[in-house]
């Protein structure tokens, strides 16, 4: 399937595009859009003013696309708060984690283009989905 | 063109929301507050034109859109350089009175290390607010950051500082 995004992605964008291709459609095409007019018929647009999977009831993209998707997983959830921190910053959650991955991909998008910033964010969710899924299993602060 | 100096870009917000129910319409007006608008009428809002200042502005849009209101976003160039300057200094003026709340609560003496392990936290999170909305930042700016910095080490143990 494809995706469309405005380009410049950023915390929230990011996040999606690692939720979706690691949750929902793993052979996920994305396309980076200047404006939403420019969305392809065929592609569904996240992260957009208008869309669907936008903010909703105080949500950012991430959180919509669980609820939309009826993705329970707590991990997630956990992750949601701190992208929510990040794009947001409405102190909604205690996630202090949300500045610092607010800093990191903003830095990002400074220097890489919106495929290397998805691509190199990747991982970073990766291990992020691991060290939150440890805290859930073990109850305490992983080691 | 002799223009001595341009104006500078923004981000405009002109919006209508019901005045009823009233909850939604207060929950855009304290978000609005949070982002340091400046207010240049009725409905109508501008933050200086950026991608962050461009993006928050279009999820409040959303919102007023998903509350039964209406929102567009311009992006504009003001007619003077002297309109610009007013509104700058009227954004500037809130908050370096924000940063004068904070450089006054610093100056007090906590009770105990744990009362000032709080105060610094919660000043410091004060700081953080306020300099996230700071386009134009005033002088009380760094004068506040040193207040909070000189309580933390004034009260707080090194080794268990905030």
């Amino acid at each position: 399937m494809r995706w469309a995004t405005r380009a410049g992605v950023h915390i929230d964008r990011a996040a999606c595009a690692w939720l979706i291709r690691t949750h929902i459609d793993p052979d996920a095409e994305f396309l980076f859009v200047d404006d939403r007019t420019a969305v392809p018929a065929d592609a569904t647009p996240f992260d957009m003013r208008g869309a669907e999977l936008g903010h909703h009831r105080g949500d950012c993209s991430f959180e919509t696309i669980l609820r939309r998707y009826e993705l329970h997983d707590p991990v997630l959830w956990k992750i949601a708060e701190i992208v929510h921190e990040a794009d947001l910053a409405d102190e909604r959650y205690d996630a202090p984690e949300g500045p610092g991955f607010d800093v990191i991909l903003r830095g990002l998008s400074m220097t890489c283009d919106d495929e290397r910033v998805i691509a190199l964010s990747g991982p970073l969710f990766d291990g992020l989905y691991e060290y939150q899924r440890r805290t859930v299993l073990l109850n305490r602060t992983p080691g | 063109m002799d223009r001595v100096q341009d104006t500078g870009q923004w981000v405009l917000l002109s919006y209508r929301i019901p005045r009823e129910p009233s909850q939604p319409r207060i929950a855009v007006w304290r978000k609005l507050e949070r982002l340091g608008v400046a207010r240049l009428g009725d409905g109508l809002i501008a933050l200086p034109a950026g991608d962050r200042t461009r993006e928050q502005l279009d999820w409040v849009a959303e919102e007023v859109v998903d509350n039964g209101g209406t929102a567009m976003i311009w992006i504009a160039s003001p007619g003077d350089l002297a309109q610009e300057q007013a509104v700058v200094d009227g954004m500037r003026t809130a908050r370096a009175a924000e940063y004068r709340a904070v450089i006054e609560q610093a100056a007090t003496v906590p009770a105990d290390e744990a009362e000032g392990t709080r105060l610094v936290r919660r000043l410091r999170g004060e700081l953080r607010r306020i300099t996230d909305r700071d386009y134009f930042p005033p002088p009380e700016r760094e004068t506040a950051r040193i207040a909070v910095q000189d309580l933390a080490e004034r009260h707080i143990t090194v080794g268990e500082r905030a």
